[in-house]
């Protein structure tokens, strides 16, 4: 509900334009400036899809819709503060999930940002919409216009996020994790496990590193950092929510990249640390 | 019809949800879902939600999307689809009554893998007053259990109705049980099990797993031989009790 309540916010109630008008105007320092936006809207990955769509609404490029979707999970004040009360500073943990997620969203930023017909990148659905927001200009008062918003954006967000988090729940109880568990001690196959299993569980970025403690005992902290950083951007209710606004090519492009890069990370930390 | 349920779906669905949180609120079940001091976000947020839930349906009126071309027959039962589904859970959330996690949610987690505490605390423990040890919750004891096993440190503690509900030790099933709770630090998603071995031969006569009990008795060296606990609680009683109204720790 915050996300879509924000996400009327910045399409309606907030002079159009104003937002853009304070980014810098170097593609990078945007994109780094945008992936800091979850500092000063602390909501979910959930919360953050109707978020990004109303930031495409509003004149964002989709790559950096992409670039604050995938960052501001991460990088904001609960996510950060329950994330050093989890974990400290030990094993640079909480460094390499703050830089990890920073450096991944202006990658994968960068990278759509090379795409020849970024609105190729939508859903066919969302960007019929946003087509025929430009076809219509703004002629209806804001009251209506937010209430338009709240049914629009309820209407193809609950049903994603009920089934994401049907499939998720179903999938928790018929995967038993001592599978996933007992490949803890594999530099390698620690990292993929814990990869899997935030694909799994898909819990909140603002808790899950309560959850993941436990298992810090077990596996190596590169494979903690894997689940930290690749949880939050990709999972089943992730994805089913993505699909409103992005093409399945789109998120097969993004689930691929972020995975490696995760991956890469997760390594690199238990290597280092 | 497909234009109204696509529509209306979201609405519908995240009306409901915000009711049932609000009358969940009102009956004090909210504490089953979530920690409470989220209590008054989530209740603000869901007034929101039945505010603007009530003021679409009230307002409702001819649309811009209606333009849109028609969806082809696939989208249309896709959609159809996940109304349905969507539909069925959130009815699903009206009829099944609110219940607190179990042993199905416990067995998939490790038992006090969470249990904190530190020097400075088992430092304090070791000094605390009859008052003071009497109010020990599982929590505190079990964050105890995990640093120490002496058992001169336990002597003089006695535990003192110990309420939670029972979850058998998977080494010795038959006669060691924990005593247990979920420790829950913002939702029900996130809830870590901590529990205080109980050792009662053939308790299980007595009690059903999950039922929620009072333990009183002193710790002793676990006079089982298959469970991995050093330490447990020999019980004086051990009393079936309802289930607290908070059933989780915060």
């Amino acid at each position: 509900m915050l996300g879509i309540a924000l996400s009327i916010l910045v399409q309606v109630w907030i002079p159009e334009h104003w937002l853009l008008r304070i980014l810098p105007r170097n593609p990078w320092g945007r994109r780094a400036v945008i992936s800091l936006f979850g500092m000063f809207l602390p909501v979910c990955e959930c919360g953050n899809v109707p978020l990004a769509r109303g930031l495409v609404r509003r004149g964002f490029t989709i790559p950096e819709s992409m670039t604050f979707l995938v960052a501001a999970p991460i990088l904001n004040p609960v996510t950060i503060i329950t994330t050093h009360q989890a974990f400290g500073f030990d094993d640079g943990i909480l460094v390499a999930r703050l830089l990890g997620g920073f450096l991944i969203a202006n990658v994968l930023g960068w990278l759509f940002s090379k795409h020849p017909d970024p609105h190729s990148l939508l859903s066919g659905r969302f960007a019929e919409q946003c087509r025929l927001d430009d076809g219509h200009g703004h002629t209806h008062t804001r009251r209506e216009q937010t209430l338009d918003l709240f049914v629009r954006e309820s209407s193809i967000l609950m049903p994603a996020l009920v089934i994401g988090s049907l499939v998720a729940g179903g999938i928790q109880v018929i995967v038993p994790r001592e599978v996933l568990v007992s490949l803890g001690s594999d530099p390698l196959l620690s990292v993929l496990a814990m990869m899997v299993l935030a694909f799994v569980i898909s819990i909140c970025a603002n808790v899950d590193s309560f959850f993941i403690l436990p298992f810090a005992s077990t596996f190596l902290p590169g494979s903690i950092v894997a689940f930290l950083v690749f949880g939050p951007i990709v999972d089943i209710k992730m994805l089913a929510l993505m699909r409103t606004t992005y093409s399945t090519r789109t998120l097969v492009q993004l689930t691929t990249i972020v995975a490696l890069m995760s991956a890469g990370l997760g390594l690199v930390v238990n290597y280092v640390a | 019809m497909w234009r109204s349920v696509q529509r209306w779906r979201g609405v519908v669905i995240i009306g409901t949800m915000a009711a049932i949180t609000l009358w969940l609120a009102v009956t004090g079940q909210l504490a089953l879902y979530i920690h409470p001091r989220y209590n008054v976000f989530t209740v603000t947020m869901s007034i929101i939600a039945v505010v603007l839930a009530v003021a679409s349906v009230a307002g409702r009126r001819d649309h811009d999307d209606e333009d849109a071309p028609p969806p082809r027959r696939s989208q249309r039962a896709l959609g159809l689809t996940a109304a349905a589904v969507a539909g069925l859970f959130t009815l699903g959330m009206v009829l099944v009554p609110p219940a607190s996690l179990s042993t199905a949610t416990a067995d998939q987690r490790e038992m006090n893998a969470t249990a904190g505490g530190d020097e400075e605390s088992l430092a304090a423990a070791a000094t605390a007053d009859e008052a003071s040890i009497a109010r020990f919750t599982v929590r505190e004891w079990a964050a105890i259990l995990r640093q120490t096993s002496d058992l001169s440190f336990f002597a003089d503690k006695p535990v003192t109705d110990l309420v939670g509900f029972v979850i058998a030790d998977e080494d010795d099933p038959e006669n060691v049980f924990y005593v247990s709770r979920f420790v829950v630090t913002c939702c029900a998603v996130d809830a870590q099990p901590l529990g205080v071995p109980v050792h009662l031969p053939d308790w299980a006569a007595t009690f059903e797993p999950d039922s929620w009990v009072s333990v009183s008795g002193e710790f002793a060296s676990n006079p089982s031989s298959s469970s991995l606990q050093p330490v447990a609680v020999i019980p004086d009683t051990v009393d079936p009790v309802e289930q607290p109204r908070e059933p989780y720790l915060f």
